[in-house]
């Protein structure tokens, strides 16, 4: 039988051996690092979790404000929604661009509720939890995954409308999108042409 | 002095440039009209008006309904003057 201290030196230098072992897979460049290879199940597992424990963990004590509902948050939001995000995340009548297809993970289509994609762990889209993450992730954005932190260059009222207009945005069709999002002004056609 | 007022100068340039790198009024330039020709054709009685997507949609056509009310009513005037025109003109020729 091992002795205590013999124990602790072969635990001392499988550790150790695992960090050579790591360094060395490091610095071989052998790891397949495109964004067109798939992880390991294993891999996607632990990154998933560790992204969905980490915001569930950051967005605990948001505050979410009352009037979510207004018909100007729903304008403001979706206005910026279609400047800002439906290169990746769609609008209702397209199911793919450029990005959702070579991005890895392919973003989210938050124009579809019966989004069947890898995003097991997100909370159902009309619970409180699920608005504080999306407001949290548009606020800080997610590392290495292509989504940015919206939070310096956009106030937290503007980052409330994107959220408020993320609500609805499944349920409308072509046209409501449409309506609500064109930042332009009626007057503005009459303006032109008449 | 010259040297370092011009970076200053660049540098406080380049921070404003940036923070308004998103404003809205940026987009206005080049901003798309919202459509409210489906609107025009909704059943009014039918909507929810509670519903804050039909809210917001009222908000964003309402001038253009409005000016579209305002339209009809003006070519309902000038039909009826139209009629008053020919009835005035039956009576003049009896």
């Amino acid at each position: 039988m091992l002795s205590i201290s013999a124990f602790f030196k072969s635990l001392l230098i499988i550790v150790i051996a695992a960090f050579l072992a790591g360094g060395l897979f490091i610095y071989s460049g052998l790891y397949p690092i495109g964004a067109d290879t798939q992880h390991h199940p294993i891999t996607y597992w632990l990154l998933e979790t560790l992204r969905e424990k980490s915001i569930a963990r950051a967005a605990k004590g948001i505050k979410i404000p009352t009037d979510l509902e207004s018909a100007d948050r729903l304008l403001a939001g979706g206005a910026d929604y279609n400047d800002m995000c439906t290169g990746c995340h769609l609008k209702p009548g397209r199911t793919d661009s450029d990005f959702t297809i070579g991005l890895y993970p392919s973003p989210r289509n938050l124009s579809s509720s019966a989004d069947g994609s890898i995003h097991s762990q997100i909370a159902e889209p009309t619970s409180n939890e699920a608005i504080r993450r999306q407001f949290w992730i548009i606020k800080h954005g997610i590392k290495a995954s292509g989504m940015p932190a919206w939070g310096p260059t956009h106030n937290e009222e503007r980052i409330w409308n994107m959220v408020a207009f993320l609500q609805k945005l499944p349920s409308l069709s072509k046209s409501e999108y449409q309506i609500l999002t064109a930042r332009g002004d009626v007057n503005d056609t009459h303006g032109t042409s008449h | 002095m010259n040297m370092t007022t011009s970076i200053l100068l660049s540098t406080l340039l380049t921070t404003t440039l940036a923070a308004q790198a998103h404003d809205p009024k940026e987009h206005k330039k080049d901003a798309e009209n919202p459509d409210c020709s489906e609107m025009k054709n909704m059943d009014h009685s039918k909507m929810d008006m509670d519903d804050p997507v039909m809210k917001a949609m009222m908000k964003k056509c309402k001038k253009d309904m409005h000016h579209d009310n305002e339209n009809n009513e003006s070519d309902s005037d000038h039909a009826h003057d139209d009629n008053q025109n020919k009835d005035e003109h039956a009576e003049h020729k009896h």
